[in-house]
């Protein structure tokens, strides 16, 4: 087993290597530069734009650039933003925390009312409850995130029940410690609620779905007719095995935990780092995204790799070596 | 030896020619420390306290003053830092700021700036002309990213600076330089703080006072201090307790105690928290106008019908060479062609259409909203589908039986028209424009693309046909020069000529070379007015319309009023009530 994550974790290198190429080289080639909006100001001239080019080293050639970049990387030194002119590794620090936090609390309660819920529709399949169920969740899979941020904005502005987007009131700093608990999650909870339904709404027709399939299974017949009890049938024997396909599932939205949802973040107001990420992709503004690009690899390597662990735990039938 | 000495003494007294504004014969009022402080005139004498909270779309990208390029940045910081004049928001004069006077040579070429006693930094040190003389060291060091560098470059040589004595600076260029004092009211930053960046390298500098810096840190002389920066949340300020101006009853400024920029990026979230009295003003957006004005009671607010923006918008076809050939070149350089596109647009279908009413035609490159150097006498394109044929027949165009235009050697008429997709007006009216071309029997196609490619084709490859842009204005029409002489680099329709390619543009290169000399303001106009009327007639760029803005503000606020540059000071601006 420990071979196996070693074995996991070597290959990460290769992988990394590849994925910075190939980005760095298409970001590159795109169209434009971060220089482009400088391009049409009139009162900058020519010589100026020319020099910030110098400035930020993209006038060398394509692979010295990519070497410059990576020798640095692989001190842990990521460069500085075109835009901000800080370090990028400062940039992306200042709201890694807030996604990270709106990422943990969406996904945990999107698991935790996802699966009994995906467990219950499948065991009633076809009542008016699944049905019912299944219309909601096609609802919330179907919405786009800017829709209903926005629509929950409005709903907060026309009760006052809940912050109008923003992750801190304006008197945060002068809060005492629980009051600043309660001020982040009172501003936690609309975006919170945005994500999670959209989490809920697949997880829970996957449940769903792989719980189906199991329950048809002969074994599960022998079981009922051995006389066990439908709920320690259901949630001894059938549940193990249904959850298999979302342990992966698991591993993936592990990995992707930090990376915030731009569009939300956007609408809300929320200070997180899709956003960020977003705009310094138009900008072309190249460490910020490279960095990026390394975080979320290694991330989603190491989300997936817990998935495969937890797999074995789960799965006696599944061995690495 | 007596008359040649006094001849010498006359010549020099002559040379020197004093233009103070307004009397300094004895200050109104004194403070403790500032002997001469400035006299900010404002409706009411107002009350102190209060937290003016607003918004703004993105996050600052810098605290350096010098090296900050956008809104985002130099909105906050304007609360930080002064210049040693700067324009009075009402009536778009030059007024004395961190300079409380200044002297022109006769020959119009020596500038000597005296400044105000008594004036300290955050941290108190005094300032002082090495401070002056610092800030244009950085601008011009080699590196730095300064647009400053560029505006203080006339004709190709740097203004010249130095200290005359603690109090005082004196600038010299080389041909008296009409734009001077609009362009001298640069921010000055703090030689004891940057100094040992700069040492450092323009590197170094361009890094310096980034927005990982302590905002504490960063230490100006306006009316406020920046107290804490949370990234993507808000910005704090409190107010500069040894702020050098004074209201009209000599009290000590600004009148709030603290300021609040959130930082709110989606537009539609800003005006729900200014509905819900989060933030005190709002920029609303044309379509918004109608509706917010029915709610003014109940929000209690007030939603001006406000000035017009600086800005331009229009539709400009590539007559260079090396862009487009034959014959799509021939049609774009036939100016009746371009003046039938003109008189095809229906602009009065745009501004209803696109801005809901609130926009007006549009003819000239100057934006009405510039008062003094605006020409409303230029020639104007009214919507006459008539006219517009008939200049095409006049050109050798001739509509075909199938209803396409062809020229006289019988190409059918058709381009593509571009613009950037994220800009959702443009798009709007670039498709309105296609449908009014169309009815002149001409092909052709809308695309519009990603920013960065047509910033592409735009400065470098020139392979574009017709694109629809804009272009921020300001009240100095010298600081586009970029864009209207023939050799600049901005000059859309066919950039960087050698030599003038027509006569109306060699004209126009003349112009802005005399404005650029002459002092006299007047005059200038007189120059600019003509370089208005060149643009109007030959239409190099199809202008369309000129947008309205629409600020609102909160009710317990007092002492803003509508004017062309903004709205309110923000050292005389008040809550009536105790308010937050």
């Amino acid at each position: 087993m420990l071979r196996h994550i070693a074995g996991r974790l070597l290959n990460l290198i290769p992988m990394l290597l590849g994925i910075t190429v190939v980005s760095f080289v298409i970001i590159q080639l795109s169209p434009g530069d971060f220089l482009a909006e400088m391009r049409l100001n009139p009162i900058v001239s020519q010589a100026t734009v020319d020099q910030m080019r110098a400035n930020f080293g993209l006038d060398q050639p394509l692979h010295i650039q990519y070497l410059r970049w990576l020798w640095n990387a692989a001190r842990l030194e990521f460069g500085y933003s075109f835009a901000f002119q800080v370090p990028v590794t400062w940039l992306i620090g200042s709201r890694f925390l807030n996604s990270l936090l709106l990422g943990v609390i969406s996904f945990t309660v999107a698991w935790l009312v996802a699966i009994p819920i995906g467990i219950y529709t499948a065991r009633r399949q076809y009542t008016w409850v699944d049905n019912t169920v299944s219309l909601w969740a096609y609802v919330g899979i179907s919405t786009p995130t800017f829709f209903s941020g926005l629509f929950l904005l409005y709903l907060a502005f026309k009760t006052g029940w809940f912050p109008i987007g923003g992750l801190t009131s304006i008197d945060y700093e002068f809060l005492p410690w629980w009051g600043k608990l309660l001020d982040k999650a009172h501003h936690l909870i609309l975006p919170g609620v945005v994500l999670s339904i959209l989490g809920v709404a697949g997880l829970m027709r996957q449940m769903r779905a792989s719980l189906l399939e199991v329950l048809r299974q002969d074994y599960v017949r022998t079981a009922r007719s051995k006389g066990l009890a439908e709920r320690v049938v259901v949630n001894r024997h059938a549940v193990r095995n249904a959850i298999n396909p979302l342990i992966t599932i698991f591993g993936f939205g592990l990995g992707g935990l930090w990376g915030g949802a731009a569009i939300l973040e956007t609408v809300m107001g929320y200070p997180g780092i899709g956003k960020l990420l977003l705009d310094a992709t138009i900008q072309k503004d190249l460490y910020v995204v490279m960095a990026a690009l390394v975080i979320g690899s290694v991330t989603l390597v190491i989300g997936n790799l817990i998935a495969d662990v937890m797999l074995v735990v789960s799965d006696p039938r599944i061995r690495y070596d | 030896m007596g008359r040649v000495f006094a001849r010498l003494l006359m010549m020099v007294l002559a040379a020197s020619v004093s233009v103070t504004p307004a009397a300094t014969a004895q200050p109104k009022f004194t403070l403790q420390d500032v002997p001469n402080p400035m006299v900010v005139e404002a409706a009411d004498v107002g009350r102190f306290g209060g937290t003016f909270v607003t918004a703004s779309i993105s996050d600052p990208r810098t605290f350096n003053v010098l090296v900050a390029q956008e809104t985002s940045s130099t909105a906050p910081l304007a609360n930080l830092f002064e210049g040693l004049v700067e324009t009075n928001r009402s009536t778009t004069e030059v007024e004395p700021s961190l300079a409380e006077s200044w002297t022109v040579s006769r020959d119009g070429r020596t500038w000597q700036f005296k400044l105000r006693k008594g004036v300290t930094w955050f941290d108190g040190k005094p300032l002082t002309a090495d401070d002056v003389v610092f800030t244009l060291d950085a601008a011009f060091t080699e590196g730095v990213q300064s647009s400053l560098k560029d505006v203080l470059t006339i004709a190709g040589k740097r203004i010249g600076y130095r200290k005359i004595d603690a109090q005082t600076v004196e600038f010299k260029t080389e041909e008296p330089f009409g734009p001077f004092l609009r362009t001298i009211g640069f921010s000055i930053v703090p030689k004891h703080k940057l100094e040992s960046a700069l040492k450092a390298g323009a590197a170094e500098f361009n890094r310096t006072w980034g927005v990982n810096t302590n905002p504490r840190e960063i230490i100006g002389n306006g009316p406020f201090m920046m107290h804490t920066y949370t990234p993507g949340q808000r910005i704090l300020f409190v107010r500069n307790s040894k702020y050098w101006r004074v209201d009209k009853r000599g009290q000590r400024l600004p009148y709030l105690a603290r300021q609040v920029i959130e930082i709110v990026p989606n537009q539609d979230a800003q005006r729900l928290k200014f509905m819900a009295r989060e933030t005190d003003s709002y920029g609303a957006r044309p379509r918004e106008f109608a509706e917010l004005r029915a709610q003014q009671q109940a929000g209690n607010f007030t939603i001006f019908d406000g000035p017009p923006t600086f800005s331009t918008e229009f539709l400009v076809l590539n007559q260079n060479p090396a862009g487009v050939r034959a014959p799509k070149l021939t049609w774009f350089q036939n100016l009746r062609f371009r003046q039938a596109i003109s008189h095809a647009i229906d602009r009065e279908s745009i501004a209803r259409q696109v801005y809901a009413g609130r926009a007006t035609p549009q003819f000239s490159p100057v934006s009405p909203a510039n008062k003094f150097f605006y020409n409303a006498n230029t020639k104007k394109y009214n919507y006459d589908v008539a006219t517009a044929e008939r200049l095409l027949r006049e050109a050798g165009f001739a509509k075909g039986t199938d209803g396409f235009l062809r020229d006289s050697a019988g190409n059918v008429v058709e381009f593509v028209i571009s613009t950037n997709a994220e800009n959702n007006d443009r798009v709007a009216i670039g498709n309105l424009v296609r449908q009014d071309l169309t009815k002149l029997g001409m092909r052709v196609t809308f695309a519009p693309e990603a920013f960065n490619t047509l910033v592409g084709k735009l400065t470098g490859s020139f392979q574009w046909e017709a694109i629809i842009i804009g272009l921020t204005g300001g009240l100095e029409p010298h600081t586009g020069q970029n864009v209207w002489k023939s050799a600049g680099s901005l000059h859309m329709w066919w950039p960087k000529q050698e030599k003038a390619a027509t006569e109306w543009e060699a004209e126009i290169d003349r112009l802005y070379d005399q404005a650029a000399t002459t002092i006299d303001q007047n005059k200038r106009k007189q120059l600019y007015n003509r370089w208005q009327e060149i643009i109007a007639e030959q239409v190099p760029m199809v202008f369309f319309t000129t947008v309205l803005t629409q600020p609102a503000f909160r009710n317990t606020l007092a002492n803003f009023s509508p004017a062309p540059l903004a709205f309110f000071d923000v050292e005389t601006i008040y809550y009536r009530t105790p308010y937050r």
